[in-house]
């Protein structure tokens, strides 16, 4: 019997999924693909440090003039980082609603994660340090990926509304479209979690109305990763408050399992970080 | 010596604050026997024993950031053996255990491990320097 004919059926339908499954399969010319791959901590850089988890612009205008005094020249970068952290957790202070500064900075000993190992909400996890992977999932929806807890989301690009049967949920429901070559996700009906504000020192409360819009774009050179987050929750936020953040191409990196969560034996409340 | 400075987000714990559980403003070393490191996420963890002036030896924990945040700076789980000897400093907990998280390994042949954040430090302040030198230049 020949089999050859077969055999080349069989190499063509495995390159055809190949070209398929394979990462970065959108089309080469398609915004997507200019977003898909691996990316992971910004680069070392101060703006990439003082963004580590997010930041504003009026704490990066504040840190650059900083820096750019040269009165500042012989203090360590860590000290400068830190009074201009101070300055822009000054400036998200007075963004809250009477309500929400009665609980900010929220005491770290209380968050759920640290107590429980519950994994982060959405206003945090999308501000996570270390790896984020994005990638197409044919053509109605975007993945992404983030190393810290494994957490994961869809962005469905073809803007379906949200299930009537799906309650409110940690990473609420997410829509995108593309501005260009920008990515725009718009997410609402999350639960009432904590939010970066600006960081892991600095946490705050958000209700269930949170809403959040997040732009992605890839720098010129290609290789950052740029997220300008606007998060609107009128119990919490007088006005929209806008963070950002950064990430570094990194497509060596890896995500490793997220399995040795334990439970804190040990703890002091009311420190202040 | 280590300065003892405020530390940064990127130096704090991925997936919680550092405060809860350790004493940023104080620093510590031990030096002991590691009997297992594990290389995991969130936090990879030293296990090593400990022997007093008397001789009686004392299990200790060093908490480190985890394998997503290491693996950036090429720590593996081949980074720290069992059976080395170390000198480790870091940040004792507020209750005094006999724990405390990753500021600095030393190995018996001098050689160092520090935190990623150190050389991130060092990369912001050659780009310090620069900027000043630059700022400084006659126009």
């Amino acid at each position: 019997m020949d089999v050859k004919p077969v055999g080349r059926w069989r190499s063509g339908l495995l390159v055809l999924i190949l070209l398929t499954c394979a990462p970065g399969a959108a089309d080469a010319q398609s915004p997507a693909s200019r977003l898909e791959g691996m990316w992971s901590d910004p680069p070392a850089t101060s703006e990439g440090l003082f963004c580590f988890f997010a930041c504003t612009d009026t704490g990066m205008a504040r840190l650059n003039g900083l820096l750019d005094n040269p009165v500042n020249d012989a203090r360590p970068f860590q000290e400068l980082q830190a009074e201009a952290k101070q300055y822009e957790r000054e400036y998200i202070r007075s963004r809250l609603t009477p309500a929400a500064l009665k609980r900010y900075p929220f005491d770290p000993a209380d968050d759920p994660g640290f107590l429980r190992c519950e994994p982060w909400g959405v206003a945090r996890q999308i501000f996570a340090p270390h790896q984020l992977e994005i990638r197409q999932r044919g053509a109605d929806r975007i993945e992404l990926r983030y190393g810290e807890w494994d957490g994961r989301r869809t962005i469905y690009l073809d803007g379906r509304r949200r299930p009537a049967n799906q309650g409110l949920t940690p990473m609420g429901h997410s829509v995108g479209h593309w501005d260009g070559e920008t990515l725009v996700v718009e997410t609402s009906a999350v639960a009432a979690n904590i939010i970066m504000l600006p960081d892991l020192s600095a946490m705050g409360e958000h209700s269930d109305q949170l809403r959040v819009v997040e732009r992605y774009s890839r720098s010129k050179d290609g290789d950052t990763l740029l997220l300008t987050a606007t998060l609107e929750d009128s119990p919490s936020l007088r006005d929209p408050l806008v963070l950002k953040k950064i990430w570094r191409w990194a497509p060596k990196q890896q995500i490793t399992p997220y399995e040795n969560c334990e439970r804190p034996t040990e703890f002091k409340k009311g420190v202040k970080p | 010596m280590l300065p003892v400075l405020a530390l940064t987000a990127a130096d704090a714990h991925p997936h919680h604050a550092f405060s809860p559980v350790y004493d940023e403003k104080r620093l510590i070393t031990v030096a002991g026997v590691v009997t297992e490191f594990r290389f995991v996420n969130p936090h990879a963890m030293l296990l090593m024993d400990v022997a007093d002036d008397a001789g009686k030896v004392a299990p200790w924990v060093v908490e480190f950031a985890g394998r997503l945040n290491l693996s950036e700076f090429g720590w593996t789980a081949d980074s720290i053996k069992a059976g080395e000897r170390i000198t480790v400093t870091g940040n004792p907990t507020h209750t005094g255990s006999q724990r405390m998280f990753f500021r600095k390994l030393v190995r018996a042949d001098g050689t160092e491990l520090l935190p990623g954040n150190a050389q991130r430090l060092d990369a912001v302040e050659e780009e310090r320097r620069r900027r000043a030198r630059e700022r400084n230049q006659p126009k």
